[in-house]
């Protein structure tokens, strides 16, 4: 009886309340959705991260916005040369911001470009974590977010676009972030303004993604409370308002509001880019635009036409309208009459929003099958319908796909580029005492190598359009020491009178590729030639 | 780089300033859910509590009558008025009279007899004599809903709450371009803040419309007699001793006002609320509430028309600076980062105009948002003026109650 007692006045074996560990806890507030989202994300991020130095070919352009975050996180201002306002700079800060890191990675295997494309991984990757919570909340169910992700990166055009060090894919970011805002299922005012910050932001990554706006707004509207909609909707205006203000601010404080003499302009910046000789239409065979069409529909046909189908049906479904209109409105600004210049990224864009449209078809197609006239019973004739629906899709696009995919994760697209800056760095003994002119995507490298910045290595199209660069060649080409020439420095020089002079006052030291247009030859300037 | 240094410092608190103040006036329009939790629930017709409702009125003749003839008209069974008059004040004394032969079931005259006079000396002469399980104040010149009481007998039964507060409006914006600032100020204050303190559990009460259990009020000794804001008082030290709050706005049923006459008399109301800010502040009864987060709350609470005054002047300076000294871009630039939300305050300012209009079925013009936005600095001056007044005469010593004349712009 006392040993009875004794027991009873213990404390309990286990614990009234037993927390589980850290990390079950997170497993379990992830959540299906976190999983869901978590798998396919990693499946997008492991095609994209393989063999991301090697394909696709550096474009002048990272190499650009990559000198330009070169110059941020090295304090020399918004650019190595003088910023013009060409694009608003954010796309670039935040590229400083995340180089840092893979530049402390990257091997000396690829050209630095290259290398540093480790930092769209993590943009990547949260665009796809974000187009899953975005898909969500429009209301598809798990398996069509899932889809829509998978759609997003592992398109064969999206796997090359968005592995390069390009804005727009910032941009994408944000802009998936602001809708995902704006389709907040709690309805807080804040989540509305935060979508204004991010919508800004996104702006101020790259201008175009304010074509995307009305969409944006249309979804805000849709998701917001009758009682409170004025507040949301002044809330997310001004706080995109006012982020986007910022940019004329910076301007004006500068004195480069308004074009004047001497100075570089926000306003010249903007009529430059809104007068940029036009690319013609996409409906004229043969054109700029036509080609740069023909180009993304190389890559990928089936979520570019299967998306704006999508897009154009689903105008009808009240929750997916505002995702369509994105779509269609970035199809309204490529086909409209007297369309301007049409770059190859603008894409990018458009991406994330084709693929949410072809997945809300395919669970609207499903939804259709397995449920339109339910007196009809036949269960099993619905399922196979379905089954034999989705294989067709997948026979057709998963070849194609694997096939461009396959690409990308194999061939090295950089080996005459990779080739030059090692030649380079071995051959060139005096790189600080040494002026050389490339194009922008070898800029970096060189850097890396001890040329001086900006006066001892050289973008290529400065030496004429740039007075000041100007101003440090006082003899004209005979001040530089070598020139490499790259397809896009052959591209135009007809406009560049001193890059066509050095070119022929040079001697090819070193050549690299195989076929006459894809050649990289690093040209010494022959000094003592008669003029 | 000392320039800079202090810019960039300045501009961060200015900031984080503005961005709090934005923050919190919003707060009953953060989710549909938390903007229908401010209202009153449904009445359910039960008259469960009596009621003492306190009238104060001083020199208030003119519109004492019709205040108390429209609290006659409630619905309510169980409530009683009592209407305290000063013994140095005939006219409103015979009114006060006249009321109280008119029903002497419901109304009582209470008589105050200090020698100096203020509205705590008078709520306090009158406590004894309540009868209800609860007690309300209203102002003389107050129009309040019939239906009021039985909300307000609901919302005590339903939340088992210590206290009350209904919403108190400033109705004529049309008057002159600070009366629509102070309707709007109001309209944020008793729409929107109070029920976030009322949620965090540190509120400063308002002067009228305000109902407390009468034990309660008992227990905690009245209101304090040399307090210049008793109102805010009572209601810190209710809630900093723990006593549960209720807030409840209802367009339909918030007591009318009007903003005082002149810019001069709204000066001096506003120095007194400033000076009685102060003196709370300074008895330290809220550092009893219980967590870091409510003193903190309280801190701030009651030294906001310090710190407003001090932002609203600041900020122009800020600005002004940042555009004439040459500063680095980034600095200048980030010298503007506070603008960002005193921008965003006018925009929402704009919203709530609107709102207000369609709650109240008044008719807002576009020269009206003109006014709002013009009158904007103009308003921080004053406020500014109004809380270096309070600073100045509670140095001196000068604790006497100005007391705000009503004319009755608000009885359409």
């Amino acid at each position: 009886m006392t040993a009875l007692l004794d027991t009873a006045a213990r404390p309990p074996i286990t614990p009234p309340e037993v927390r589980p560990p850290l990390l079950k806890r997170s497993v379990r507030r992830l959540g299906p959705d976190g999983w869901s989202a978590l798998a396919v994300t990693l499946a997008v991020l492991a095609v994209q991260a393989w063999n991301i130095a090697g394909f696709p070919a550096v474009s002048d352009d990272e190499g650009t916005y990559l000198a330009q975050a070169w110059a941020v996180q090295h304090h020399r201002g918004l650019a190595p040369y003088t910023y013009w306002y060409d694009h608003p700079p954010l796309g670039w800060v935040q590229l400083a911001v995340l180089s840092g890191l893979p530049e402390l990675l990257a091997s000396p295997e690829h050209v630095l470009t290259a290398e540093l494309r480790i930092a769209m991984l993590p943009v990547t990757a949260a665009s796809a974590l974000l187009l899953h919570l975005l898909a969500r909340r429009t209301g598809l169910p798990r398996w069509a977010a899932a889809l829509a992700v998978l759609l997003f990166g592992l398109s064969p055009l999206a796997v090359g676009l968005q592995r390069e060090l390009f804005l727009d894919n910032f941009a994408v970011l944000w802009i998936l972030a602001a809708f995902a805002l704006a389709a907040s299922p709690r309805k807080h005012l804040w989540h509305h303004v935060a979508a204004g910050v991010c919508a800004g932001v996104a702006v101020l990554s790259k201008e175009t993604a304010a074509v995307l706006l009305p969409a944006l707004m249309l979804l805000l509207w849709q998701h917001c409370d009758r009682s409170t909609r004025k507040f949301s909707l002044v809330g997310f205006g001004s706080a995109l308002a006012l982020v986007a203000l910022g940019y004329p601010m910076y301007a004006a404080l500068k004195g480069e509001l308004i074009p004047g003499p001497g100075h570089v302009s926000l306003l010249g910046g903007l009529l430059f880019q809104l007068q940029r000789a036009g690319s013609g239409s996409v409906l004229t065979p043969g054109s700029g635009s036509r080609r740069v069409l023909d180009s993304w529909l190389y890559y990928d046909r089936v979520l570019i036409t299967g998306g704006l189908a999508a897009a154009l049906a689903l105008l009808g479904s009240r929750r997916l309208r505002a995702p369509a209109l994105a779509v269609l409105l970035l199809a309204a600004v490529v086909l409209r009459p007297g369309a301007g210049y049409l770059p190859a990224m603008y894409v990018i864009q458009a991406l994330p929003f084709l693929a949410l449209a072809l997945a809300g078809a395919a669970h609207h197609g499903a939804r259709l099958v397995l449920h339109a006239v339910p007196r009809v019973g036949l269960r099993p004739l619905r399922w196979a319908v379905l089954a034999l629906a989705a294989v067709l899709a997948a026979g057709w696009t998963v070849p194609r796909w694997y096939a461009g995919d396959r690409t990308a994760l194999t061939v090295n697209a950089n080996a005459q580029y990779d080739a030059t800056a090692r030649w380079i760095r071995a051959e060139l003994p005096d790189p600080a005492h040494t002026r050389i002119t490339v194009d922008d995507a070898l800029w970096l490298d060189l850097v890396r190598d001890g040329f001086v910045p900006g006066s001892g290595v050289i973008w290529f199209y400065k030496v004429d359009l740039d007075p000041a660069v100007a101003a440090t060649l006082p003899l004209g080409w005979r001040s530089l020491d070598y020139i490499v020439s790259t397809p896009a420095l052959r591209q135009d020089p007809n406009d560049l009178p001193t890059v066509r002079a050095a070119l022929a006052h040079s001697a090819v030291v070193a050549s690299f590729g195989d076929t006459q247009a894809d050649r990289i030859e690093i040209r010494r300037i022959v000094k003592d030639a008669a003029q | 780089m000392l320039t800079s240094l202090f810019m960039i410092t300045v501009s961060g608190i200015l900031f984080w300033m503005a961005a709090l103040t934005l923050w919190w006036m919003l707060h009953a329009w953060r989710t549909p859910e938390t903007l229908a939790g401010t209202g009153f629930g449904p009445a359910d017709g039960v008259c469960g509590l009596s009621f003492s409702l306190l009238v104060p009125a001083r020199h208030e003749q003119e519109v004492l009558e019709r205040t108390v003839e429209r609290l006659l008209e409630s619905g309510h069974t169980a409530y009683e008025i009592l209407v305290i008059v000063g013994h140095d004040d005939p006219q409103t004394a015979e009114v006060a009279l006249r009321m109280a032969d008119r029903a002497p079931e419901r109304v009582r005259v209470v008589t105050d007899t200090h020698e100096v006079k203020n509205k705590p000396k008078a709520l306090n002469t009158a406590l004894p004599y309540c009868r209800g399980e609860v007690v309300g104040v209203f102002d003389a010149e107050d129009q309040v809903h019939p239906d009021l009481l039985a909300h307000v007998d609901h919302a005590f039964r339903a939340s088992g709450a210590a206290v009350v507060q209904g919403g108190v409006q400033l109705i004529n914006f049309h008057s002159s371009w600070y009366s629509l600032r102070n309707c709007l100020e109001y309209f944020f204050w008793f729409r929107s803040r109070l029920h976030l303190h009322a949620r965090k559990g540190f509120i400063p009460l308002g002067g009228n419309t305000v109902f407390v259990r009468t034990e309660v009020l008992r227990a905690a000794g009245g209101w304090d007699q040399d307090c210049l804001a008793e109102d805010c008082d009572l209601g810190v030290r209710l809630s900093s001793g723990g006593a549960k709050v209720v807030v409840a706005y209802d367009s339909a049923m918030v007591t009318r006002e009007e903003t005082p006459g002149t810019l001069y008399s709204l000066l001096k109301q506003r120095t007194r609320w400033n000076q009685g800010f102060l003196q709370v502040y300074r008895k330290k009864e809220w550092r009893r509430l219980p967590s870091l987060r409510q003193r903190l709350l309280a801190r701030w609470t009651l030294t906001t028309p310090f710190l407003q005054a001090f932002s609203g002047v600041v900020i122009p300076i800020d600005l002004l600076l940042a555009l004439s000294v040459k500063l680095p871009v980034s600095v200048a630039l980030f010298s503007f980062v506070p603008a960002v939300p005193a921008l965003a305050t006018i925009a929402f300012e704009a919203v709530a105009l609107h709102d207000f209009g369609v709650q109240y079925d008044l008719r807002v013009r576009p020269v009206h948002y003109l006014k709002l936005i013009a009158g904007g600095p103009l308003y921080q001056v004053v406020l500014a003026g109004a809380a270096l007044r309070a600073v100045w005469r509670e140095h001196r010593g000068q604790r006497g109650w100005e007391l705000t004349r009503h004319v009755g712009a608000h009885l359409g």
